[in-house]
């Protein structure tokens, strides 16, 4: 009986769909394009179809296939995603300013660390990346879109029920609860054995949510790829490839190993969660885990780091007077991280007993791989040396990048060292190395592009003074919060409790403080952005950054000049709003106030 | 903005001119239909495995499962259909559209190897362990080695078939095509029937131990990629029947090409390391 009536409701669906899809095929007459006489060989004379690029309202958002709205998708989902991510760490740290304090339950907070991990990783992380991606590559290549335009549309699509999926456990669904098992998903926690509760569904939506969120990402990697090989104008040749699309390139690399292989890892576990298989049972499976995870997550890491380095190697210069110091060397130096960060994955495991060989060669390796970081470090130091430096926003968060770039670099060369690890493995010191470079620089280097790329894809220049305050807020709580927890880790501080012994309290209180005023400093950051982007003053020049003075220009503020003369030119919308803005100069006006407030 | 000057402030073709919603240059509704179908897909999942928990009806996951494969192929449908089907002979096939799809699929491969090495890294994890970890079922009968055979012979045909097409030569082509989609079908049969032996006669299935894990596993996640590439190979023959591709226009051909012997390489190598790999020493 009851599967009759699965059956039939199977059925019913199907045909429900069918009749939806012919009804629409009817409507849309999407199907009766008859192409042009035969023989034509040129796209252009088809476009006699088209009145307009794109629909109006949110449908064009909602069908869009143009890189540039869909590289702003990515940008609006990973600051919303930034947003509830940076909450919820909020919420952690205000538990944790005083040891007894009960704000929240143990089991809680061990929810919010593991949905605070993933959602910064791969909600806001590789999103943000992919938002200045998708904008600016084909634009800096100049490339008609990307490659595969409409598989850059499903890849976003796919990300905003990920985020629902892994966000799922916090919904008010009766008998799910969010998982616990950090974003490391280590079993046999992650595979519900044992009495906890990590057998819960809430754990399955969420492995369900990331594996989607890597389909995403290696679709984009795809595409990346195709459009870097093959989309690039003709004067664009290997050699003068700029340095952000490198890195584009060696990231997307990264992810098309890493992430299908995390989905692998994450079906297994799914299987053996539901399906009574035993791929993590087996003696040393929890071992066999770590192994899979780690092959991705130190790749993983890098996939993070290398773009913003590139978007750091490409504005940091900008506004140093001069060109970047040894191209060649940031883009050799990119190449060999890449290669190199699928070699080092079992640092991550000194302390699990793995045989001591083994462990001695990945040290090796790890060690190693800390010197194409420092040779680009060496490269953002000596462009600034001597240079005519400007200190605007977008700069400021670009030097902030090297600061804590180094920090994090430094602490990570230390616990590549086998006998240093041993002691300092699992406690705060570890998060703060990495925090140092997932918040100290790849946060920053996203907000160093926002800030660049402001004018271009708003139009108009965002508040100056602002700007500042949300970089010296982020910079003060960024170094206040991660210093805290390297000494917390020197001390013994265990990472991962919501609770901890008195004598830790003042560091830990520190570290609080550190994160509240980093939320302080987010907050003016929203503030900032939204308004200057309703209100701020308009962008009449095409290179407000005065780029050209220095001979420094780059493709997309061409591209941007090039747009900004024809809406001019074209009577269109645009022109009404320049009328009411009172005929003020804004772009030099304001290119001038930085530099004034700077000098 | 109308199209002439759409035009001339991008300089550039619109990727868009004939899709649904019609009328603009930059605007699909297939990749979201697409999106949410496969993302509906998950939500199925996710729904069964609360369904198994008596958190919601037992048919909700399954109904939802199923009906966003529909969508998805709908999306799937209509994507291919005005991206590259429906005006064929009239589109941009430029050298550089052929080449940025074969980068496409290369990538894609590429990708793959990530999917496929996860699975064998736990192979080999167990086989380097205590062998064997428990009783094997009998694996190299003349099942295999003919279900093997027929795809080395399929990737044979699909490559003449490829040849055939480069010399103009559609009726060749299309046989090719044809054979090839036979002997992709007999070995998909041939995949049911050895699980249909194994799980009711010899009492092997995947929830059987470490090995039945990786059996299962392994071969399961290959006939997925042997049946994806049977679509792929379908979708080129029904447009070959239409008279789609000349020797100077079969990019797809290619694509789906590389696809399938990659599938047919990765089979070797499944049926050295798993099938035989698993009885030598054992
Ligand atoms: C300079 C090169 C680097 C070296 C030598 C290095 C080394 C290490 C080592 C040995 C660990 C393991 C510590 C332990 O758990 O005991 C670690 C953890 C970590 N590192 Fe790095 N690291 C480097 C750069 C980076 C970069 C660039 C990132 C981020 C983009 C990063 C992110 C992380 C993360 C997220 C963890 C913690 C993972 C976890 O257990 O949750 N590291 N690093
Ligand atoms: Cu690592």
């Amino acid at each position: 009986m009851e599967v009759n009536g699965q059956l039939a409701l199977t059925v019913l669906m199907g045909v429900f769909l069918i009749a939806v899809a012919a009804w629409l095929a009817r409507v849309e007459d999407w199907r009766s394009y008859t192409p042009l006489a035969g023989g034509g060989t040129v796209g252009g004379t088809a476009e006699q179809y088209v009145s307009e690029e794109k629909p109006s309202g949110v449908i064009r958002w909602l069908t869009t296939v143009d890189h540039k709205d869909i590289g702003m998708l990515y940008g609006a989902y990973a600051l919303v995603a930034f947003a509830v991510g940076g909450l919820m760490v909020v919420l952690m740290r205000i538990e944790l300013a005083d040891p007894s304090m009960t704000l929240i339950s143990n089991t809680f907070y061990n929810s919010l660390l593991t949905s605070h991990g993933i959602t910064m990783l791969f909600l806001f992380g590789t999103p943000i990346i992919a938002a200045f991606s998708n904008y600016f590559i084909p634009l800096l290549i100049g490339a008609d879109d990307m490659a595969f335009p409409r598989i850059n549309a499903i890849a976003f699509w796919l990300l905003p029920p990920a985020a629902l999926l892994i966000w799922a456990g916090f919904f008010p669904i009766p008998d799910v609860i969010p998982a616990q098992t950090a974003w490391t998903m280590y079993t046999p926690l992650s595979a519900g054995v044992g009495s906890g509760n990590q057998m819960n569904a809430g754990v399955d939506l969420m492995l369900l949510g990331l594996h989607l969120s890597g389909v995403s990402a290696t679709m984009g990697a795809i595409n990346f790829i195709a459009t870097i090989f093959t989309e690039r104008n003709e004067k664009v040749s290997w050699a003068n490839l700029d340095i952000f699309s490198w890195t584009i390139l060696t990231q997307s690399g990264l992810i098309l190993f890493a992430f299908p292989l995390l989905g692998s890892a994450i079906v297994m576990l799914l299987l053996d969660r539901n399906f009574g298989t035993m791929f993590f049972s087996v003696d040393g499976g929890a071992i066999l885990w770590q192994h899979l995870f780690w092959f991705f997550g130190h790749p993983e890491v890098y996939i993070l780091v290398l773009p913003p380095m590139g978007i750091v190697s490409l504005v940091l210069p900008r506004f140093a007077g001069r060109r970047l110091f040894g191209f060649k060397f940031v883009v050799y130096s990119t190449l060999a991280i890449g290669v190199l960060s699928f070699g080092v994955w079992a640092h991550h495991m000194f302390a699990t007993g793995i045989d001591p060989r083994l462990r001695a060669s990945f040290m090796a390796v790890s060690l190693a791989i800390a010197i194409p970081s420092a040779v680009k470090t060496f490269n953002w130091i000596t462009t600034m040396w001597n240079g005519k430096i400007r200190l605007t926003t977008p700069m400021l968060f670009c030097i902030g990048f090297v600061s804590n770039f180094i920090i994090g670099g430094v602490t990570g060369v230390f616990l590549a060292s086998i006998p240093v690890d041993l002691v300092l493995h699992d406690t705060y010191y570890v998060v703060g190395h990495f925090h140092y470079i997932v918040m100290g620089a790849i946060a920053f280097a996203g907000f160093a592009g926002l800030y660049y790329w402001f004018p271009i894809y708003t139009g108009r220049m965002y508040q100056v003074t602002l700007g500042k305050w949300h970089f010296w807020l982020s910079m003060v709580g960024t170094n206040l919060t991660f210093f805290a927890m390297i000494l917390l880790g020197y001390g013994g501080m265990p990472r991962r409790y919501a609770t901890y012994l008195p004598q830790f309290a003042t560091l830990h209180q520190v570290a609080t403080v550190g994160a509240l005023i980093l939320l302080v400093g987010q907050i003016i950051f929203v503030w900032n952005f939204v308004q200057s982007w309703l209100e701020g003053r308009e962008v009449q020049d095409g290179d407000p950054w005065d780029l050209a003075d220095d001979d420094l220009v780059t493709a997309e503020w061409t591209w941007f000049e090039r747009k900004l003369e024809t809406a001019v030119t074209d009577g269109g919308e645009d022109e009404t709003e320049l009328a009411t803005d009172g005929g003020q100069t804004v772009d030099d006006t304001d290119a001038d106030a930085e530099s004034a407030d700077d000098a | 903005m109308s199209t002439e000057e759409a035009h001339d402030d991008h300089g550039h073709h619109l990727p868009a001119v004939q899709d649904w919603p019609r009328g603009f240059g930059e605007a699909s509704w297939w990749p979201f239909v697409t999106a949410v179908g496969g993302a509906g897909i998950y939500a199925g999942a996710g729904l069964y495995v609360m369904g198994q928990d008596g958190i919601v009806g037992q048919t909700a996951g399954p109904a939802v499962f199923i009906g966003s494969i529909f969508l998805f192929l709908a999306g799937l449908y209509g994507w291919l259909y005005h991206a590259f089907v429906s005006h064929f002979w009239s589109r941009d096939a430029s050298q550089k559209s052929a080449s940025k799809l074969r980068w496409g699929m290369i990538a894609f491969l590429g990708s793959e190897l990530g999917t496929f090495g996860a699975l064998f890294a736990y192979y080999f994890f167990i086989r380097a362990g205590t062998w064997p970890p428990q009783e094997l079922p009998h694996l190299t009968g003349s099942l295999v080695l003919a279900n093997t055979a027929i795809l080395i012979v399929s990737s044979f045909t699909l490559h003449w078939a490829h040849v055939a097409i480069r010399e103009e030569n559609h009726r060749n082509f299309i046989l090719g095509l044809a054979v090839t989609l036979l002997l992709g079908a007999v070995f998909i049969g041939g995949q049911v029937y050895e699980y249909y032996e194994f799980i009711v006669h010899s009492n092997f299935s995947i929830t059987d131990g470490i090995f039945g894990s990786a059996f299962y596993g392994l071969t399961g996640l290959h006939g997925l990629h042997v049946s994806l590439g049977a679509v792929l190979l379908g979708i080129v023959f029904v447009r070959a029947l239409r008279g789609q591709y000349s020797a100077e226009r079969h990019v797809s051909v290619s694509t789906a090409s590389m696809y399938w012997h990659f599938v047919d390489v990765v089979w070797i190598f499944l049926v050295v390391v798993l099938y035989v790999g698993a009885e030598v020493g054992a």
